[in-house]
């Protein structure tokens, strides 16, 4: 059985839910007897730019075999123009608006267009939702495809241009309840055959260095954020809750905000930023924590839930998020907060006990194992992906390849570099 | 959770375990992991009650300044999916709107120069009579719209308290247990229906899905929907596609004439009017034209005399005749092909054959049968004609 993923990048160095949730099922299935597994990607490891870094062709990385295909276009200012006109009325804006908003967010391969549908592949996985590559596949294949959307509640979500898309699709893989609910309820894919199948965790992999000494704050307590710093992660937010927070609690709590910074790092003597770490210390920095914090709204998953879990560290999400909330409710390893009080009083409550911690902390771990063990997660994929193959693909109007557009001045990234 | 022993309508997967034993020990387990979990989740809204106590402490302690703290949680809604969800807080938002309902003309002058603040004052009392014109009338409209969006808001919340008060409890989950359909005598009469049919067939209310397996072996496209989540659960890890919810949510996110069949149990005998013309109106979008709906319900008669009380008591609806369904799949451009009586239902038992007048007592206890209880359930199959 051949299964081609096709994602908008692809490499070791991207960092993003997504783009990670598709090498490791693609690694893991790859090292299934039976099963091969290749990859259709961009060139572009940026997606604030497309910029083409990486050389066309194919490369083996763990191996899974790579085609890169470039980018017809970099990401242009047009894109933010258009963007800010239609995620006011999503639901509003016309195909062709939508196919355009598509089409400038990119990345654009005409190339990897073409190889998709020459594919030889039993079936074609789209991973995630919101890119032209996606679009594109869906379209031109001739297999079975499957999309993993890694939607979220967000205005691009209700664009008629996936509404269209998506008649195409012969199956749907989500990472949880919550995310189906939502597809569903956007675009009635209810029938379709699916599989809410989440991700695995990865064994811990730290050294036991002390999360303290990584972070230069000796034995003082914390409470931790992994993943992208970034406005839209609700990282100042947080920042900002925490700093009102430690005014009515003084004391030696700090908070670690690890990982790359999309903007400035917050300034206060008791939040660390850490910008990229390795794994080992990721996973150290994340063992010594008392709580991890997800401040994220718009998540799909949120994999650092779980390794928190594996941890057996409690965990304090966004009440406005549906998948983070969903592991919490279903695990009992977690709480919420929806406004700066029931932040205050939950990092109160999870700083201030330690029992409390520990009995939050086991619950996850509970949940994680029986959920999220890497062998039921592929035995559970590939039954899927051979259900829709032995279905088959029907017969169905094809809808054009979407264009390259837009004149205006390339984007350029803050600092450069792209 | 046991299983009875079933008369399988084709060969359906391989039970994984070894022996009743193994069956058993793993059911063991599984009850375990259960009741641990419910632990855990139990053990969570203890700890969700503190927090919301807690907050409420804080809030009239008033260590906070009720304007900071508004404009705390303005930033929370600033990062939250907040409306395209629907499921939005409404009066949250509406204090959104009111604190954001008046326009400040009153524009700061500080300046790190003496002459900056003189200039930024100058030229606010220049102008101050022209921005307070344009302003009052900004304020009117924010000021009509935000009354507009009270009144909205009041109403929803009165309708919905109009509804509340009309609501019929919700039956308990765990009072219906999941059954295991593809052991039920009417089973065969299901998988015949469509085996014909070309396309995806959602079975509501599927237990443990062993009709949905039993259905797939036999080469039909079906999935299965049951609002028990752990039933489920050991269905889902052999590969079976099924969704814990119920049928009428189902359908409301189906595309319109994307199946090719639906089978109907458990839930039809327990919905509210409502929702069963809402369930009818589904079927009659959702199945294509050429599709079959199978629907298996208990008589309302042998409902009634066997029907565990707290579901007699506590469920919204009530069970229908045949006769009934067929009306009202009729008038949906269904045509019922064919209606079915079976089951025990605590009818009286005919005597062995090989008893002296054996033909003229079973003949005897038919009449009986049929005068006191009748049959206990139906299979009706239906294909949408138009």
């Amino acid at each position: 059985m051949k299964l081609t993923f096709v994602t908008p990048r692809y490499g070791t160095e991207v960092i993003g839910g997504a783009e990670t949730a598709a090498r490791m099922l693609a690694e893991r299935l790859v090292a299934r007897d039976g099963w091969e597994v290749e990859v259709l990607t961009s060139c572009a490891l940026d997606h604030l730019t497309w910029e083409n870094t990486e050389p066309a062709g194919t490369t083996i990385i763990n191996g899974v075999s790579v085609q890169r295909f470039p980018t017809a276009s970099p990401r242009l200012h047009d894109y933010f123009a258009l963007d800010g006109k239609l995620r006011v009325a999503p639901a509003a804006a016309t195909l062709e608006e939508t196919r355009e908003w598509v089409s400038l967010n990119g990345p654009m391969c005409p190339d990897l267009v073409d190889a998709v549908e020459a594919s030889d592949a039993d079936v074609i996985a789209c991973y995630p939702y919101l890119f032209a590559t996606t679009v594109d596949a869906i379209s031109a294949a001739r297999v079975p495809v499957v999309l993993h959307p890694a939607a979220h509640d967000e205005p691009a979500l209700y664009f008629a241009a996936f509404r269209r898309s998506f008649k195409h699709l012969d199956g749907l893989v989500y990472h949880t309840r919550a995310e189906r609910d939502l597809m569903e309820d956007v675009f009635a894919v209810g029938a379709l055959p699916q599989v809410v199948l989440g991700l695995g965790v990865n064994d811990p992999a730290g050294t036991g260095r002390a999360g303290g000494e990584i972070l230069g704050i000796g034995d003082r307590p914390y409470i931790a954020y992994l993943g992208r710093v970034d406005e839209h992660k609700g990282c100042g937010m947080l920042a900002e809750y925490f700093a009102r927070y430690k005014e009515l609690h003084p004391g030696p709590l700090a908070l670690a905000m690890v990982g790359p910074l999309s903007g400035a790092a917050a300034e206060h003597p008791d939040i660390i930023s850490t910008g990229t770490v390795s794994e080992a210390d990721k996973w150290d920095i994340l063992a010594d924590a008392q709580v991890l914090v997800n401040s994220s709204a718009y998540e799909s998953f949120s994999l650092v839930i779980l390794e928190a879990w594996t941890q057996e560290v409690p965990v304090l999400v966004n009440g406005g998020c549906a998948a983070t909330m969903e592991h919490c409710t279903r695990s009992g390893g977690g709480l919420w907060f929806d406004s700066f009080r029931t932040f205050e009083a939950a990092v109160a409550s999870l700083t201030d006990d330690a029992a409390k911690r520990a009995a939050l902390g086991a619950a996850g771990r509970r949940y994680t194992e029986h959920n999220y063990a890497w062998p039921v997660i592929m035995d559970r994929y590939v039954a899927f992906l051979e259900g829709v193959v032995a279905r088959g693909r029907p017969m169905r109007l094809r809808t054009p390849r979407l264009e390259v557009t837009g004149s205006g001045p390339a984007y350029v990234r803050e600092g450069g570099g792209g | 959770m046991t299983t009875t022993p079933s008369t399988p309508i084709s060969a359906g997967p391989e039970d994984p375990s070894s022996g009743e034993s193994g069956s058993d020990a793993a059911a063991i387990a599984e009850a375990s992991r259960s009741a641990a979990v419910a632990d855990d989740v139990a053990y969570l809204d203890q700890v969700m009650v503190e927090i919301d106590a807690e907050v409420r402490r804080r809030r009239a302690s008033g260590d906070l300044p009720a304007s900071l703290e508004r404009e705390l949680d303005e930033l929370f809604l600033e990062f939250s999916p907040v409306g395209l969800q629907g499921k939005a807080k409404m009066r949250e938002t509406l204090a959104l709107i009111d604190s954001s309902a008046y326009v400040d003309i009153a524009v700061p002058t500080a300046s790190n120069k003496a002459i900056g603040v003189y200039i930024k004052k100058t030229i606010r009392k220049m102008i101050g009579w022209y921005m307070r014109f344009i302003a009052d009338q900004i304020i009117k409209m924010f000021w009509a719209t935000s009354r507009m969006s009270h009144v909205l808001v009041e109403h929803v919340e009165d309708l919905e308290a109009d509804v509340e008060a009309h609501r019929t409890p919700d039956l308990p989950v765990d009072v219906v247990v999941p059954a295991d359909l593809a052991a039920a005598w009417w089973a065969p009469k299901a998988a015949s229906a469509l085996s014909a049919v070309g396309g995806r067939v959602a079975v509501g209310e599927c237990g443990t899905g062993s009709l949905v397996e039993a259905l797939v072996a036999s080469g039909v496209d079906a999935y299965g929907l049951d609002p028990s989540d752990l039933a489920l659960e050991d269905a889902i890890d052999r590969g079976a596609d099924l969704r814990a919810e119920s049928v009428l949510d189902h359908l409301g996110v189906v595309a319109d004439e994307a199946l090719a069949g639906v089978v109907l149990t458990g839930a039809v005998e327990r919905l509210r009017p409502n929702e069963r013309g809402q369930l009818m109106e589904l079927v009659a979008t959702k199945v294509a034209v050429g599709g079959t709906v199978v629907l298996h319900s208990t008589t309302p008669e042998a409902w009634a005399r066997s029907a565990p009380p707290l579901v007699r008591d506590l469920a919204p609806g009530r069970p229908l005749h045949a006769a009934t369904w067929a009306h009202l799949l009729g008038g949906r451009g269904f045509a019922v092909t064919e209606t079915t009586t079976g089951g025990a239902g605590g009818a009286l038992a005919y005597v062995a054959t090989s008893s002296p007048d054996a033909g003229a007592v079973n003949a005897a206890i038919d009449a009986v049968n049929e005068l006191l209880g009748g049959p206990a359930e139906y299979v009706l199959v239906a294909v949408r004609e138009r």
